[in-house]
């Protein structure tokens, strides 16, 4: 009854809230023009298909290409962070800076020096996710336990034998947890580059957002939204599904009772 | 144990000292020589450096003043003939059991057969041949401890180092691996240097044991343990076992009882 529970109330509050939604409609609380009827932002979808489509290629592959590259370059930053003290305290603190600089500050920058579209918009992504990661790896790497080092040594281990049978994988938790928070930011990344640095003629679906907006059609946007969160969440879960590969097998956060 | 005096001792320290860096002397003037095949336990209060003369053997620190040989080279050099055996298990997490035993064969570069061929076998001697596609987490502490010295033997090192392998396992379990190593160490013959804090399980394995004592580090005390191997559980309940263990016992109060009095005097 308990596991039954854990779906059950959030299917009944799903429930109650549209519910809500239809009689705060049929009971003319809010207008229709300011909040449509769900049937209708679905049927929105199909019916705008053709703009949603093109506009969501864009949109997911900036996030994919963004992500991917703050993955990549993340960790080889965070390789390079890790591979001598003086190295990390001569440089972090600008990467600290990069990540502490609004990104809205940057974006003008970018839409200056490399002009607007796809290429921008990936790149904003990047900057956006690679901090997580470069932070989470950098930790990882830096923290192998001493025996597990000593035990090496004793091996008499060479620096890359260290470095690639023990340090790396060691730090592969802290990484995938990087890469894990990249995931659920880049598809955002992606949305807002795109809403300030679309391209007019191939926009994603943050040009689209201003298409909308200056519409006024704010069933097109609840549906613009939706297809959002879908994005994200397909998205979030493929990361998911990549720790869960990756780490169920050995670590400590997939406890399996029948082990 | 005395031997012939034409055959060397394995390892042998003449007025070792060690100090970390401007701290205080960890170990003062340490004088032992060992002979191959013996099994050393290493015993007294908490600060004597009993952990750091493991570290010293294997090089894992250097020492700070003497000659330390370990079978006639410096520690550093000495390093392919020992293993050591931590605390803890010290495994990694993402690897199976049997990968875990090759991780030292592996870093030699034994080929892939050769390194699964020792593995199984180390694994078999252990007793832990029902489960060598395990990962760590799914053992009990008794079995990580068992996959680290299969790891240790794999090597067949000259010398095991261990630093309080057992301390953290519960009594039974602790007698039992007491069993099972020195029926390991009468066909594998190695020499052992054993960090422990129980006195019956130095008296159990041992054929000298070293009490130490704290403020810096000295030897306080050798003494030796008469009983023949091989050593069944039998052993423990004789009476000249247990007067071994009162008399070590008593030896390790009189150095703990001096250390107590010492920091009572540094405090008044």
């Amino acid at each position: 009854m308990k596991k039954q529970l854990n779906w059950l109330i959030p299917v009944i509050l799903g429930v109650l809230f549209v519910g809500l939604w239809y009689l705060s409609l049929s009971a003319g609380w809010v207008s229709p023009y300011l909040l449509p009827k769900p049937e209708a932002v679905l049927q929105e979808i199909p019916n705008e298909w053709d703009r949603f489509s093109n506009a969501i290629q864009q949109t997911a592959y900036a996030s994919i290409v963004g992500f991917l590259a703050a993955t990549g370059g993340g960790f080889v930053i965070a390789l390079i962070l890790a591979s001598n003290r003086y190295v990390k305290s001569a440089l972090y603190p600008y990467v600290l800076i990069l990540q502490m600089t609004p990104i809205i500050v940057i974006i003008p920058l970018i839409s200056i020096w490399i002009g607007n579209g796809i290429g921008s918009i990936t790149l904003i992504t990047f900057l956006i996710g690679f901090f997580p990661v470069v932070a989470n790896t950098t930790a990882g790497l830096t923290s192998t336990d001493k025996n597990l080092l000593n035990l090496f040594k004793m091996g008499n281990a060479s620096k890359a034998q260290e470095l690639f049978a023990l340090r790396i994988p060691y730090a592969m938790p802290h990484f995938l947890t990087g890469m894990k928070i990249a995931g659920t930011l880049s598809p955002i990344g992606a949305l807002t580059g795109d809403f300030l640095l679309g391209d007019s003629v191939n926009g994603g679906l943050g040009y689209l957002l201003i298409v909308f907006r200056q519409a006024a059609d704010t069933t097109a946007v609840f549906s613009l939204g939706l297809i959002t969160c879908l994005l994200g969440f397909v998205f979030v879960a493929s990361v998911n599904l990549i720790h869960y590969f990756a780490l169920h097998q050995w670590h400590d956060s997939y406890n399996n009772k029948d082990a | 144990m005395s031997s012939s005096p034409s055959i060397p001792p394995i390892v042998s320290f003449d007025g070792v000292s060690k100090q970390y860096g401007d701290g205080p002397l960890i170990l003062d003037d340490i004088e032992m020589s060992v002979n191959k095949g013996e099994f050393i336990s290493l015993i007294g209060p908490s600060g004597c450096g009993k952990s750091t003369i493991l570290k010293l053997i294997s090089g894992l620190a250097p020492i700070t003043k003497g000659t330390l040989t370990v079978d006639g080279m410096t520690p550093e050099n000495a390093r392919e003939e020992m293993a050591f055996v931590f605390q803890e298990p010290t495994l990694l997490p993402w690897k199976t059991v049997e990968k875990n035993v090759e991780t030292l064969l592996k870093l030699r570069g034994v080929s892939k057969d050769r390194r699964a061929g020792i593995a199984s076998q180390m694994i078999n001697l252990v007793g832990l041949d029902h489960a060598p596609k395990h990962f760590p987490r799914q053992l009990s502490g008794g079995m990580r401890m068992r996959v680290s010295i299969a790891r240790a033997l794999s090597v067949s090192p000259k010398i095991i180092l261990m630093d309080e392998p057992f301390g953290a396992l519960d009594e039974m379990t602790r007698d039992r691996l007491n069993e099972d190593l020195l029926e390991i160490r009468a066909r594998e013959e190695f020499t052992a240097f054993f960090v422990t804090h129980s006195v019956a399980e130095a008296v159990f394995l041992s054929t000298r044991i070293v009490v130490l004592s704290a403020n810096p580090g000295r030897i306080h005390e050798i003494i030796e343990v008469p009983f023949q191997y091989p050593r069944t559980e039998a052993l423990r309940d004789r009476h000249d076992f247990h007067d071994l263990v009162i008399k070590v016992s008593q030896s390790l109060r009189s150095v703990e009882e001096s250390a107590h009095a010492a920091r009572k005097a540094a405090v008044a």
